[in-house]
Parts: C-alpha cells; sequence; structure tokens
C-alpha cells in the first residue's frame, strides 16, 4: 500500500510523468538501435552470402571484423585510409573553423571595425546553408579537367588550370567544412567573448600589457573552453559529414569513413559499413570524454561575469578600412559569391562557356529535351521538384514541430528533476543522438526498422521513418534550448501559479513558454534549417516515393546534372534563408541561441 | 607634488552627453570621492582619468604631464598613465591564481622571479590574504576577491590609485570593515585616491573631499563636513545624510534688517543667517532646509506634533512627525519608543538650518531657525 502511494506521489508531479516516458520512448529509439547496431556487425547479411563461405542469413560471424581490421592492404584500403582521411579533414577544418571563427568573434565583439552588423548576419549563411553549398561553389570555381567537360570559373577567367590536389581531395574538403562550421566557433566563441566583461581586459591594459599579451594571456585562456567546444562540435560534425567528400573527394577517390559507409552499405558488404558506423560512434564519444575530463579538470575555468556595460573597444587606427574591407570580402566571398555562382552556372547551356549568347534558361522553365539531362523538364516544370519540395517541406515542419514540443518538455523535466538519476539519464540520452553520425543512424534505422519489431510493422520506404529519424537525430538542439530556457526561469515563477492552483498545462502555456517564448522557438528553428537542408541523414532511407529536395539534387549530381543541382541547391538555400529570416523578425528567435549553450 | 587637472572635460556618447564642461583640481595626497547617483558621470569621469575613456574635449593633466587634450591631440594610452585602478567587480582573471594575478602586473615590468614572489608575499601579508596565494578567484568570498583586487593594483606602487565602486558589491558587514581597511592604506601608501561612489555614507566617511556630480555636471567640491553642513543646492543637501533632510516649500520676506520670515503651509518661522545678511525679493518662494538632527523634542517649545511612526534602533531613534500638513523625520538619541499618534512638543535646533531658493535650487544662506 505505502509503495503504491510512493508511486502514486512520483506520478502526480508532471515532470515525473515526462522523465519517466523519455526514457523508455529513448532507450528504445537510441541504446536499442545501438545495440542493433553492435549485432549487425557480427552476423551475415542476405548480400554477403556469397563473401562469407558457407553461411546462412544471420548467422554469427567475425567475418566482417576480420576483413575491416586485419586483413592488410585490403583493410589499409576498405577502412585504415579512409579512417585516416577522416580524421585528418576533421583535425584541418576543425582548427580553420576556429581560426576563422574565433578571429570574427574577436572583430566583431572587441574591435571597431565597420560593417559590423552586416558582417555578423551574412557569416552565420555557411552553416544555414547546406554544407555541400560551398562544395559546389568550390567546383563551379576550381574544377578541372580530371573529371571530364569543362573547367571553372577561375580557370575560365584566368586561363590557369588548378591542381589536383587544389581542386579535388583533402585540401578542399577541408577548406569548405572549416568554412562551412566556423560559424560555430563564431556563435560560441563570440557568446563568452560578448559576456565577458572589458574590464578584465582593461584591468591587464592598465597593468602596463601590451595588446599581444592580453589576447594570449586574458583572452586565450578565458575563451579556451569554448575553442574545446567549437572544437567537439566541428571535429564530430566534419566526421560525420558526407556531402562534401562525396562532392569534392570522389575524383580523385579521396575516401572518408562516410563515404566509405555509403559504398559498403549501399553494396555488398554492410557488415564492413555497419563496423565503421560503430568506429565513428566511439571517436564522437572519445572526444566527448575528452572535452568534459578537460573542462572537469580545472573548476577554475568559471568565469567571474559582472556587469560588462563598460566596452571598451581596441581601436585600430590606420589599419581599421582596410581590415573592414577584407573582412567584408571575406564573408561576401564565402557567403555570397556561392549563390552567384549557382545562379550563373544553372543558366548555363554547355557548362565552361561564360559566353553570353551560351545562357539559356533550359534548366528552369524549359520543356524537356531528349538530348539534355534525360529529357528532364526545366527544375519550375518538373514535377519530382515539386514532390520533392513539398516532401521537404512536411518533413522539416513535422520534424521541427515534434523536436521542439518533445524538446521544451525534456528541457522543463530535466530542469525540475535536476539532481535525480532519470533526469540526467534522459539529459544524456536527449544528448547522444548528437554524437552519432548522421550516416550512421540512418543506417542504424535501416536495419533496426526494415522488418517489423513488436507492434511496429515494417517501416522501410515509409515517410513516419523519415520523421522519426529526423526527431530523434535533432532532439539535441532542442532538448538544449528547453533546458537553457527552463534554467534562466527560476522555479518561483511555476510555484506562484501552483499556489494559486493553475493546471499544468495551463502553466506551461501561458507562463513558462510565453516568458522564454525565443529561445524555446530556437528549439524549433534550428530542427526546421538543419532538417531542410540534410542529406546524409535520408540518403540511406529515402525510396523514390519518398523523395526529397536533397536526395533529389544528390541523384541529378550523381548523374552529372550539374545545371540541375545547381538550380535546385539555389532553391534550397533561398527557402532557408527566407524561413530563416521570417522567424527571426516575427519571433526574435535566431539560430545562435539555440547553438550558444 | 602630484596633482591631477581636469580642465573643461566634456564626455558625449552619440547624443547622450555623460560629463558636461568639467573642472575638477585633485591635490596630491588626497583622497577624493566622485559622489551622485548613477548616470551622473562619475564612472565616466574616473575612466576618462585612467584613459579607459577618451573625452570628448578637454584637457587631463597628470603630475604636470598632459594625458590628454583634444586642442593638441594627445592622449596617452592608459598603460602609461602610471596609475593603478580597481574594478567595480573586481576584474580578477578567473584562470590566474591570486599570486599570478597580483604578480602579473609585476610580470609586465620585467621583474626578476624572486623579487616578485617576496613582493606578493609582502602584498599577501598587508592585506591579510596569506595562504590563498594558490586560490583561484571562483574559490574566494567576495571579501577576498576585493583584497586581491586591492593587493593586484597596489603591487606596482602607483601613486594614484582610482578605485570605482569597489565597496558596492560586498554585504554591509564587510563594507564597513573595508572602508576601514582603505582608509588605512591611504595613509600607509601615501597616494592619491580617486574613489567611485553613490554611497554618501562612503563618501562622508572615507574622503578628504567630496565631489558631487549631478547629470555630467559639478554640483559641488569640498570637504565632507562643508558638503554636509553647506549644502550647494537642494540636490547635494538631498543627496548627502541619511536619513534624508526635511525640505519645506514656502514664501519668505526679509524683516528686521537680515532676517527671513517664512510661511510654510501652516508653519511660520524666522530665519536667521550665521554671517552676514540676506536679501531675498518679497514673496519669493524659498526651500527650507533642515536635518533630522536638528528637530529635537523638547518641552520648551509650544509647536505640537503628532508621532507619525517612530523607528528605535538602539543607539538611536528616528521619528515621524506630523506638523500641520508636513511630515518631518527626526533622529533622537538612543531609545525611545513613542505611542504612535501621541503629542510631543519640537523646535528647530543648530546653526546650520538652510534655505534655498526654489526656482535654482541654490543655496542662499545657512543659519538659525526659530518656529514662530
Amino acid at each position: 500500500m505505502r509503495f503504491a502511494n510512493r508511486i502514486k506521489y512520483y506520478f502526480r508531479k508532471p515532470h515525473n510523468v515526462i522523465l519517466v516516458v523519455l526514457a523508455i520512448t529513448l532507450v528504445f529509439l537510441t541504446l536499442l538501435p545501438l545495440a542493433a547496431l553492435i549485432r549487425d556487425t557480427f552476423i551475415v547479411h542476405p548480400s554477403e552470402i556469397m563473401t562469407v563461405r558457407g553461411a546462412k542469413v544471420n548467422d554469427f560471424t567475425l567475418f566482417h571484423w576480420r576483413k575491416v581490421f586485419f586483413d592488410g592492404t585490403k583493410s589499409y584500403k576498405l577502412f585504415y585510409e579512409p579512417l585516416w582521411n577522416t580524421l585528418k579533414v576533421s583535425l584541418f577544418s576543425s582548427i580553420l573553423a576556429i581560426i576563422i571563427g574565433g578571429s570574427f568573434a574577436w572583430l566583431i565583439t572587441r574591435t571597431n571595425i565597420c560593417f559590423k552588423s552586416f558582417i555578423s548576419v551574412v557569416f552565420v549563411f555557411p552553416y544555414i546553408m547546406p554544407s555541400w553549398t560551398l562544395a559546389m561553389a568550390w567546383l563551379n570555381f576550381f574544377r578541372n579537367r580530371l573529371i571530364g567537360g569543362a573547367p571553372g570559373l577561375f580557370t575560365a577567367i584566368t586561363g590557369i588550370p588548378t591542381a589536383n590536389w587544389f581542386a579535388y581531395g583533402l585540401f578542399p574538403t577541408s577548406v569548405v567544412l572549416g568554412l562551412h562550421y566556423s560559424p560555430f566557433a563564431y556563435i560560441l566563441i563570440g557568446g563568452i567573448l560578448r559576456n565577458m566583461d572589458a574590464n578584465l581586459e582593461e584591468a591587464a591594459l592598465i597593468l602596463k600589457s601590451s595588446r599581444a599579451k592580453i589576447i594570449t594571456r586574458i583572452n586565450l585562456p578565458i575563451i579556451m573552453p569554448a575553442i574545446l567546444s567549437t572544437f567537439l562540435l566541428v571535429f564530430s560534425s566534419s566526421m560525420s559529414a558526407f556531402a562534401v567528400p562525396a562532392f569534392l573527394g570522389t575524383p580523385v577517390r579521396f575516401q572518408v569513413l562516410t563515404t566509405q559507409l555509403y559504398r559498403t552499405l549501399n553494396g555488398l558488404n554492410p557488415g564492413y559499413g555497419y563496423i565503421m558506423a560503430v568506429v565513428m560512434i566511439v571517436i564522437g564519444l572519445a572526444i566527448l570524454a575528452m572535452n568534459q575530463w578537460y573542462l572537469g579538470k580545472r573548476k577554475s575555468f568559471v568565469t567571474v561575469t559582472g556587469k560588462s556595460s563598460n566596452f571598451s573597444l581596441i581601436r585600430f587606427k590606420k589599419s581599421k578600412i582596410p581590415l573592414s574591407v577584407i573582412a567584408l570580402l571575406f564573408v561576401v566571398a564565402i557567403a555570397i559569391l556561392p549563390l552567384v555562382t549557382f545562379v550563373i552556372e544553372s543558366f548555363i547551356m554547355a557548362p565552361g562557356d561564360y559566353s553570353f549568347s551560351n545562357f539559356t534558361t533550359q534548366f528552369w522553365v524549359g520543356k524537356g529535351r531528349e538530348d539534355i539531362g534525360g529529357g528532364e523538364p526545366g527544375i519550375l516544370l518538373n514535377k519530382y521538384l515539386y514532390m520533392a519540395f513539398w516532401n521537404s517541406l512536411k518533413l522539416s515542419l513535422i520534424v521541427a514541430i515534434v523536436v521542439g514540443i518533445v524538446g521544451g518538455l525534456a528541457g522543463y523535466a530535466i530542469v525540475r528533476g535536476r539532481g535525480t538519476k532519470i533526469a540526467s539519464l534522459v539529459n544524456s540520452l536527449a544528448f547522444f543522438p548528437y554524437l552519432l553520425p548522421s550516416m550512421a543512424f540512418g543506417a542504424i534505422y535501416l536495419s533496426m526498422f526494415a522488418k517489423p519489431i513488436g507492434f511496429l510493422p515494417s517501416l522501410y520506404g515509409t515517410f513516419f521513418l523519415l520523421v522519426l529519424i529526423g526527431s530523434v537525430k535533432y532532439l539535441p538542439f532542442a532538448s538544449r534550448a528547453g533546458i537553457n530556457a527552463m534554467l534562466q526561469l527560476s522555479g518561483e515563477i511555476e510555484e506562484a501559479a501552483i499556489i494559486m492552483g493553475v493546471p499544468w498545462w495551463k502553466r506551461m502555456m501561458k507562463i513558462l513558454f510565453p516568458i522564454q517564448k525565443s529561445s524555446f522557438l530556437s528549439g524549433f528553428l534550428l530542427p526546421f534549417i538543419s532538417c531542410m537542408r540534410e542529406l546524409s541523414l535520408f540518403v540511406l532511407l529515402i525510396t523514390p516515393a519518398n523523395r526529397v529536395l536533397t536526395t533529389l539534387l544528390f541523384q541529378y549530381n550523381e548523374k552529372g546534372w550539374n545545371q540541375y543541382a545547381n538550380g535546385i541547391n539555389l532553391l534550397i538555400i533561398i527557402v532557408v534563408l527566407l524561413i530563416n529570416l521570417a522567424i527571426n523578425k516575427i519571433t526574435g528567435a535566431s539560430i545562435d541561441k539555440g547553438i550558444g549553450s | 607634488m602630484l596633482k591631477i587637472v581636469l580642465e573643461n572635460i566634456t564626455k558625449a556618447f552619440g547624443k547622450a552627453i555623460a560629463v558636461k564642461n568639467f573642472n575638477l583640481a585633485i591635490e596630491d595626497g588626497d583622497f577624493v570621492t566622485l559622489l551622485g547617483p548613477s548616470g551622473c558621470g562619475k564612472t565616466t569621469t574616473l575612466r576618462m582619468i585612467a584613459g579607459l575613456e577618451t573625452p570628448t574635449e578637454g584637457t587631463i593633466t597628470i603630475d604636470g604631464k598632459k594625458v590628454f587634450s583634444s586642442k593638441e591631440s594627445i592622449d596617452i594610452s592608459p598603460d602609461k598613465r602610471d596609475v593603478g585602478f580597481i574594478f567595480q567587480n573586481y576584474a580578477l582573471w578567473p584562470h590566474m591564481t591570486v599570486e599570478q594575478n597580483i604578480g602579473f602586473g609585476l610580470e609586465n615590468l620585467k621583474w626578476p622571479k624572486d623579487k616578485i614572489a617576496s613582493r606578493v608575499k609582502e602584498l599577501l601579508a598587508m592585506l591579510k590574504i596569506e595562504g590563498y596565494q594558490k586560490r583561484y578567484p571562483a574559490e574566494l568570498s567576495g571579501g577576498q576577491q576585493q583584497r586581491v583586487a586591492i593587493a593586484r593594483t597596489l603591487a606596482t606602487g602607483p601613486r594614484v590609485l582610482l578605485m570605482d565602486e569597489p565597496l558596492s558589491n560586498l554585504d554591509a558587514k564587510l563594507r564597513t570593515e573595508m572602508r576601514a581597511e582603505l582608509k588605512r592604506l591611504h595613509k600607509e601608501t601615501g597616494a592619491t585616491f580617486i574613489y567611485v561612489t553613490h554611497d554618501q555614507l562612503e563618501a562622508m566617511t572615507l574622503s578628504t573631499k567630496v565631489c558631487l556630480l549631478k547629470d555630467g555636471e559639478l554640483q559641488q567640491y569640498e570637504s565632507p563636513l562643508a558638503v554636509y553642513h553647506e549644502p550647494a543646492n537642494t540636490f547635494v543637501a538631498n543627496f548627502v545624510g541619511s536619513p534624508a533632510m526635511n525640505f519645506l516649500l514656502g514664501q519668505g520676506q526679509n524683516i528686521n534688517l537680515d532676517q527671513v520670515k517664512i510661511e510654510t503651509d501652516g508653519l511660520d518661522m524666522i530665519f536667521t543667517p550665521v554671517s552676514g545678511s540676506v536679501s531675498i525679493r518679497p514673496h519669493q518662494e524659498v526651500i527650507v532646509g533642515i536635518r533630522p538632527e536638528y528637530i529635537a523634542i523638547t518641552q520648551e517649545s509650544s509647536v505640537q506634533a503628532s508621532i507619525y511612526s517612530a523607528l528605535p534602533s538602539g543607539m538611536e531613534t528616528i521619528l515621524k512627525l506630523q506638523v500641520g500638513n508636513h511630515i518631518l523625520s527626526s533622529v533622537v538619541f538612543g531609545y525611545m519608543d513613542y505611542q504612535l499618534d501621541s503629542k510631543v512638543n519640537i523646535k528647530f535646533t543648530g546653526d546650520h538650518c538652510a534655505l534655498f531658493d526654489k526656482a535654482s535650487g541654490n543655496n542662499i544662506a545657512t543659519g538659525i531657525l526659530e518656529l514662530i
């Protein structure tokens, strides 16, 4: 009786109900798939019957592990070289992102350069745009004759052919990913710099430190935690990036883990792919653990913040104008120029010929022609495009709503239940999908939901599966936003309503949500945008019936229909930017609020 | 002689003017407080002296050397002005230990390691924070952080110490304690202190001279006692002293050569200036200012007041008295618990009652007030 009472009391608190429901659901949607993934590395799949001699489907085998890790040169080509490439790309792009994003954060928050508001708005564009945007722009500019067809704009203008290492492979992949993720660094480091009391620097200045010394001894150590978080984010994001290496690496057979994953899972050896997915998850966890260990070691990192109303800016004198112009040109080059190339490329009949007579509207509004692009009509007349567009929009919207609500509730329950075991379990589970590389995550869901489990029918090929995986994958964004929003609210605000007998749902709708509206809405916005431009998460799960814009673009690109790909990319970017702008204007929610945790 | 002179300093932030045509001369060894409500320009002034803020116009001279002049476009950077600065929130570097914080300035002066160590030790002892040298700021209490901030500033031995509300983040008890320490420190270092505060008690108890600011303009610059007894205008009179001065609005007219008869709402009085004569226009609108300690409860008077409230705190009792339509505050020594609404007789004492012109707010004279 007593036990029953305790249970009754426990569940009388809404946050406990939410925590229990979330814990069960998330275990099912994140931990169970992980177990399924590990199991998949030890069994024989239907397509592998030919390679694993004398085995039946679902037999236990160590074949995959042996082949991936201990098969000499074959393992090297299959696994070690891509792994090594992945680590190099991730490392270089993290460093680049930190240097570029950090420098811009410093310029914007700490100096007197001009065009600040323009730069800070536009600098975030590369993150809002799909990651392959810059990769496509890179190809538009720098492609050479290696892949056949015409060279890019750079060669067309200057007449200088680009070197292979410059046009394809490690170098452009690292640079493009570094640029794409530098807004992370900008937002995280800028957030700390903005809140960092300017008095800390002034105190050093009065004690006769040079500018350089202030940066190295005061600024850098204080923003170290932000640098580390950036490193964690960019490294794991670059590691799981698929589109960029696929676009830039394929011409020179530059393979990374994700491209290998795609090849093996779509090919005859899914077992190899599952092992690679496990490896990627292990690396992600290791980085997170290192980060936690480092932050935990130095308690002194807690920034002593005060009111930083007194902003003393570093005043450039002679170098102010040149620096401002360089910064401006840089953001224009990475954020606006790519769009221009998409416009140009989508209007050109024969690639590489930029003369006026070669311009055409064929790929936008032309009727299908047998000799071009397999008879596909122009983008605006293409019914597949409209279908994919509608699918993308529907998917992103549903995912954003689901994730926003679940994330908000999770934030509420985790903060209210703070200190309990179940709250920290739900907290970790809600963050866990962040560490799962998208492609690996897609692979897991593919293997897990391809057959009926429990009361669930086989979900492969359904729209519901896309919603499910999108919701789980982007839950971390929304739950972070929700937690941050709730942490800023004192419990007393809700308690005041409890005492007046306001029911729970009314407290949520009338009090908590309105107060932290913009934070909660960021929890919708980020998943929406991410989903709109997601490729690697969906690429394994898409069937022709539920194609989305990004997978359509990927298909056109694989077929070499460059103009269509450029045009579709332009469409995606415009939609994403418009929606971002609209939500920003209407609600005040913005990308940086979601990430800036 | 180290002298700090500010001449015609003006500071505008866009259209808002923070400091207006401000002049100030600070003598060697002074302890000057810049006092005023928030937004009056006191912190901006201090930061301009340090070089952290650039004045829009004017000249600043430290020790005979022009450190800023808008006309000659001189702007010496803060690190070359040889001043120390203590920030309101201490601005201790969170990633450095106490000894690293204190030694940082000496490091910049390229002192050898052993000398830095011994100087740090000296300062730890001076500020009574021995044993904390290996701690990080986050591991210290507010009072200890404050001491570290002072030690850090003193380490390089600046002859001018600028302090921006250094005690406002401490609790009341610690604040009293630190006040005493600061006063001793001023004596021991022999440095010139310039101290920003909005707490009039701090200004009164610490400084050799108080500089009152309002809306970026200088109101009065004199010793604390002069500011207290001869406030230049109603703003100063109201800002300094707690409980605040009582103000009665009325009409005055000269009588008997140098006396003024003042009629307030139901309470008439005669004002006799202490020195010289005073002349006002007939029916001039005036404000009478009486400090609470000059309202005495006494049987000698026939003017009756009723007790509106009594707040005994042991050492003293603060009374609110209703006289006619006025409510006056009075402070009497000792523990007096009056029945509410009981009747007492009052009179005004002392020769520091003030007469202000209502229109300008300026002090006309100080003197003796007699109720009639």
